[in-house]
């Protein structure tokens, strides 16, 4: 047949004097002219009939064309409106291809041309199309795309084909792909109670969203009145108790009780009916009294002018006569029954799950709380000095990260550079702010305060002036993306595991220096007593500013971390200072743990009051920092509080 | 000081232009309105330099009748508060004919009293929620009826998204149009229950929690979609967290109201190709007005800059503002706002835009998927819309109408057919 055709093209190609244009077009070509407009203007509400029709054509190669519908490689011919495969070839050029034939036509300016663009609603619709041809196919890709096809439309006259794949399917991840989907829709739409039965049983207490999201349309109710009580055959998932008017209404909005008539409609009927200056022999005047309304309207329907009032009497009749209840659309009580005990189950793992989600998500917050504010822990725990341009050394940080992306193209390779060059970089910039400024300002924590605070604005503007205010990207190494994912309701993204690993190894490390070193000896020397520790041959001066730059150089680390998973704007920085000193005063300054308690208090205080109150993040906060307020006033040392010498004054 | 430095730089540079043709007339006065710091300088930056491209591209023209335009721009720094005080200082101590800016409803909101005070002239050139109708403003933006309604119905209609998640940045915009699309999906029949909504601060960066719950929304089996009013650079973690979670387009599409050419550039798209946005132009969109208005822009402020619709937005408003200016034959506030009315200029989409007496233009509304280079690929392309001030969605604004042309009132009762007030201090 395709060879036929081929030299049919061929030949059509050759003589064109010979051949009729019509000729030339071979089935397929026919078949999606006679679709012509439908392919070309798609609409998921329309598109059904067509994309039935050509997958029902049974003509050679239709997988192919339909597949190119769907990845948006069909193209147009604006001059003669025929379908062709088209490629790029260069810009605004396209190769394109016959499509019966397989011949190339020619290359075309993309202004002669008009792309056939399925929406991905359409996309959709080709893609459950097409899973009877690619259920089997010996592409791998295309088999995960039917299944895909399958998860997200599922429907009826899927499941004979999908069930007749399995045994052939060689793939074993596919395979248990294959199953796993065979039972979820033999639970939506198995032939008998027993199979049904026995794959709910197979997935209780199974996570996934997609098992819940074949059980819960089981359990869909509606609300029916019957007269008398239940009829025969009916799933019932229960009788609700409403209050007595809800449930007259209810009655009465199916037509089987006369409506209850308001205030307002009240009003409305009595002014349709002024006689004479009066309504129901009440004069206008007295209407104002809702009582009288009452009467006049009751005096108008006993003329049999207007509807009579619905009395208590009436409900209470109503209310005996007619059952309210709840039905499954499912009409068989054993599955509804076995669904309902498995979702049960279901949901009490799904809540614990999502509780260590919330948790894990909780920790990671804290860990980023942490490592923010592990070098202000340093430059304000144990030095004393309010530097409110910490943040903006964060700041620092990123954009030496972002410089040294685009410096050393390699993901993986320019992360493990730019830490160590972030540290450089805000170290020096620490030792340069210490020297200039900070050294002047000792035990002058306002004129500290207002002098870093100059220097942060500073920054952000020079960040600015350098870098423009569009956000930059710092672009994790490939082996970062995606997320841990435990199941369906817990999972947590890599970059954050690895930010939680970062602010653990920086916590080891700030031990390390500070309790090992000499360095650390020296400083905690010089900030408990700078004029003992000069006495004992220690240079205050030298250890000031190492520490500094210490507190500054790992806060540049912190900014490449943050980058990686935030974004890298000048205003980076400022997200986080306040944050930081949030940390670090909650926690106890002068202590690490203390900081490290800090940063988990805020952290798994912020996601619980996010659980509570899921839809405003910005309230949350809020109530997140008056707690912090409160809890300062009881506790104003911090959680871990120092005592004794080390406390200092 | 830096912002006024900056300021006066721009003016020095754009005198020192104008002093080499001699003119007899003062210059017209183009006050630039966009923050150049804080939050939203990711996006308002932009506008400031297309201005500065536009008034140089005039300038060389011949000006408008023969007048140079100076641009005086300032900082309001995404502080909304100093929008009022920096669109005082443009109108009182700078003189300036017309302002071009304004990102955010809050901003706009902020700088509308003193607006109103002094009768000045501003254009505001971004997607907005609606429910104003200013003498003294002409929004060449898009109101809700020409982003957010089409964008949901195409949710509805063809992806068939059952269950919505709102999120957005906290403030005027997110808040206003949320409203309206509650309202205007319960009137679709989607149940109150079906809709979650959620608001996060301006520069908000942990999302992996809202990520998470708008996933769980998926659990009884509809099909999930979210409509995003996220502003600024939230969008960056906000993307960049769905990618993390392997959140596809396919299973929950995203369509973003405010992240356009110039947030994607931020970012790698890779992990977002099919997402979607919802905007009267994109740089991708195909007709030879857009490609040299495209070779234009890279011409004038690099190779690797984009082109985003609040842009064509300031092309059209500044073309049309330059045709109004020449029919008046003044640049007085009251001239120029009735010649404004039926004005056409052609848009950068292939079409023309009109504008209405109720101070908004007619434009197409147009969707695309965000591919991996980071533009869209057009999807869905309507005719021009005309831009409808009050929505029809609440029914406490169904019933008003806005007509400065004849009527001479933002805010017109139709039912009463009394003008509820002149003044937008709504």
């Amino acid at each position: 047949m395709r060879h036929l055709i081929a030299v049919l093209t061929a030949l059509a190609l050759l003589l064109p004097g010979l051949v009729q244009a019509q000729d030339e077009s071979g089935p397929l070509q026919a078949l999606l002219q006679d679709h012509g407009p439908a392919i070309v203007k798609s609409s998921r509400k329309t598109v059904q009939p067509t994309i039935d029709a050509l997958a029902a054509s049974d003509l050679d190669g239709i997988q192919q064309v339909l597949q190119a519908w769907q990845a948006r490689e069909i193209w147009q011919r604006k001059s003669d409106s025929l379908f062709f495969y088209g490629s790029e070839v260069a810009k605004r050029t396209y190769r394109l291809t016959d499509i019966d034939s397989g011949a190339v036509v020619g290359e075309y300016p993309k202004k002669e041309l008009k792309q056939v663009k399925p929406n991905s609603g359409v996309q959709a619709l080709i893609g459950t199309a097409l899973v009877q041809f690619q259920l089997s196919d010996p592409d791998a890709d295309l088999r995960a795309a039917a299944l895909t096809a399958i998860e997200r439309a599922p429907a009826p006259e899927l499941l004979a084909p999908l069930r007749a794949s399995i045994p052939d399917e060689p793939d074993a991840a596919l395979k248990t792909r294959k199953q796993r989907l065979a039972t979820l829709l033999t639970i939506r739409f198995g032939a008998d109670t027993a199979t049904r039965l026995a794959a709910i049983d197979a997935v209780s207490g199974d996570l996934g969203v997609d098992v819940r999201a074949t059980l819960n349309p089981l359990l869909e109710t509606s609300r029916h009145v019957a007269d008398g009580t239940v009829p025969e055959g009916v799933n019932l998932a229960g009788l609700p108790k409403l209050e007595p008017l809800v449930a007259y209404d209810l009655i009465a909005a199916q037509g089987l009780a006369p409506a209850r008539i308001d205030a307002a409609g009240i009003r409305t009927a009595l002014g349709d009916h002024i006689q004479d200056g009066t309504v129901g022999g009440v004069p206008l005047g007295a209407l104002s009294d809702p009582a009288k309304r009452l009467t006049a309207y009751d005096a108008l329907a006993a003329a049999g002018t207007v509807q009579p009032r619905v009395t208590q009497t009436d409900i209470d009749a109503a209310l005996t006569r007619f059952t309210i209840y709840d039905a499954y659309a499912e009409p068989d009580p054993a599955i509804t029954g076995a669904a309902e005990q498995a979702l049960s189950q279901i949901e009490l793992n799904v809540g614990m799950n999502q509780a260590l989600d919330l948790s894990l998500d909780a920790l990671s917050l804290a860990s980023i709380y942490f490592l923010a504010a592990i070098g202000l822990a340093i430059t304000f725990g144990v030095m004393g000095v309010i530097n409110m341009a910490h943040g903006e050394f964060i700041m620092m940080g990123a954009y030496t990260g972002y410089v040294i992306q685009l410096i050393i193209p390699d993901y993986t390779l320019s992360i493990l550079v730019a830490i160590p060059v972030a540290f450089a970089v805000t170290f020096g910039a620490g030792v340069a702010m210490e020297r200039l400024v900070i050294r002047w300002l000792y035990h002058r924590p306002l004129e500290t305060l207002l002098a870093t605070f100059g220097i942060s604005i500073a920054l952000q503007q020079l960040a600015k002036n350098i870098f423009g205010t569009q956000a930059r990207p710092l672009t994790a190494p490939a082996w970062l993306d995606g997320a841990w994912v435990l199941n369906d309701v817990v999972s947590i993204s890599y970059i954050r595991i690895a930010i939680f690993v970062l602010a653990l190894i920086f916590l080891a490390v700030f031990l390390f220096i500070m309790n090992r070193t000499r360095l650390g000896l020296e400083t905690r020397a010089v900030t408990q007593n700078p004029r003992m520790a000069g006495s004992m041959g220690i240079n205050p001066d030298r250890v000031n500013m190492l520490t500094f730059g210490l507190g500054s150089g790992i806060a540049g680390i912190a900014g490449v971390a943050i980058g990686l998973y935030a974004k890298v704007t000048s205003e980076l920085g400022s997200d986080y200072i306040v944050q930081s000193f949030m940390t670090v005063v909650v926690g106890g300054v002068g202590n690490i743990w203390g900081t490290l308690l800090g940063a988990s208090m805020i952290g798994f205080l912020q996601k619980g009051i996010e659980w509570l109150n899921p839809s405003n993040t910005l309230a949350a906060q809020t109530y997140m920092i008056l707690f912090i307020i409160l809890f300062i006033q009881f506790r104003p040392r911090g959680i871990i509080a120092l005592k004794g010498r080390a406390a200092g004054d | 000081m830096t912002l006024k430095t900056k300021a006066l730089a721009a003016s020095v540079a754009f005198s020192a232009l104008m002093t080499a043709p001699a003119f007899a007339d003062d210059p017209i006065k183009v006050g630039v309105l966009h923050s150049l710091s804080g939050t939203m300088a990711i996006s308002e930056t932009t506008l400031k330099d297309t201005m500065l491209m536009l008034i140089e591209e005039q300038n060389k023209k011949g000006g408008i009748n023969g007048r140079m335009i100076e641009a005086v721009v300032v900082d309001p720094a995404s502080d909304w508060p100093l929008f009022a005080e920096k669109a005082r200082e443009l109108l009182t101590v700078e003189d300036v004919d017309v302002i071009f800016g304004s990102w955010t409803s809050v901003s706009r909101k902020s700088a509308l009293p003193v607006l109103e005070e002094l009768n000045g002239l501003m254009f505001y050139p971004v997607q907005y929620e609606g429910e104003e109708s200013s003498k003294n403003v002409f929004y060449t933006g898009a109101a809700p009826n020409q982003q957010a309604i089409p964008a949901t119905d195409y949710f509805l209609d063809e992806l068939g998204v059952e269950k919505f998640a709102l999120l957005g940045t906290d403030y005027v915009y997110p808040r206003t149009t949320n409203n309206i699309l509650e309202s205007y999906l319960q009137e679709k029949g989607i149940p109150a229950e079906d809709i979650f909504v959620n608001y996060t601060p301006f520069g908000h960066s942990d999302w992996s929690k809202i990520v998470a719950d708008v996933v769980a929304l998926g659990a009884d089996g509809k099909k999930v979609g979210v409509i995003s009013t996220i502003n600024g650079d939230a969008n960056i973690g906000f993307y960049k967290e769905l990618a993390a979670a392997g959140v596809s387009a396919d299973d929950i599409p995203v369509v973003a109201f405010s992240v356009g050419e110039e947030e994607l550039s931020g970012l790698d798209t890779t992990n977002l190709v099919g997402h979607l946005a919802a905007w009267n132009y994109f740089q991708s969109a195909d007709s030879e007005l857009n490609d040299a208005f495209i070779e234009q822009w890279k011409a004038f402020a690099g190779d690797e800059r984009v082109t985003n619709d609040p842009m064509e937005a300031h092309v059209i408003g500044f073309n049309m503002y330059v045709k109004a200016v020449e029919a008046a034959g003044t640049t007085d506030v009251d001239a120029v706002r009735e010649a404004m009315y039926g004005l056409e200029v052609p848009n950068l989409t292939g079409g023309t835009a009109v504008m209405l007496p109720n101070h908004h233009l007619a434009k197409p509304v147009l969707i695309g998927e965000i591919q991996a280079d980071g533009q869209f690929d057009i999807i869905s392309q309507t005719e021009e819309v005309p831009g409808d001030a009050w929505t029809d969605f609440l029914p406490e604004s169904a019933i008003l109408k806005s007509d400065w042309k004849d009527l001479g009132c933002g805010m017109y009762n139709t039912e009463t057919e009394t003008c509820v007030q002149i003044q937008s201090n709504y």
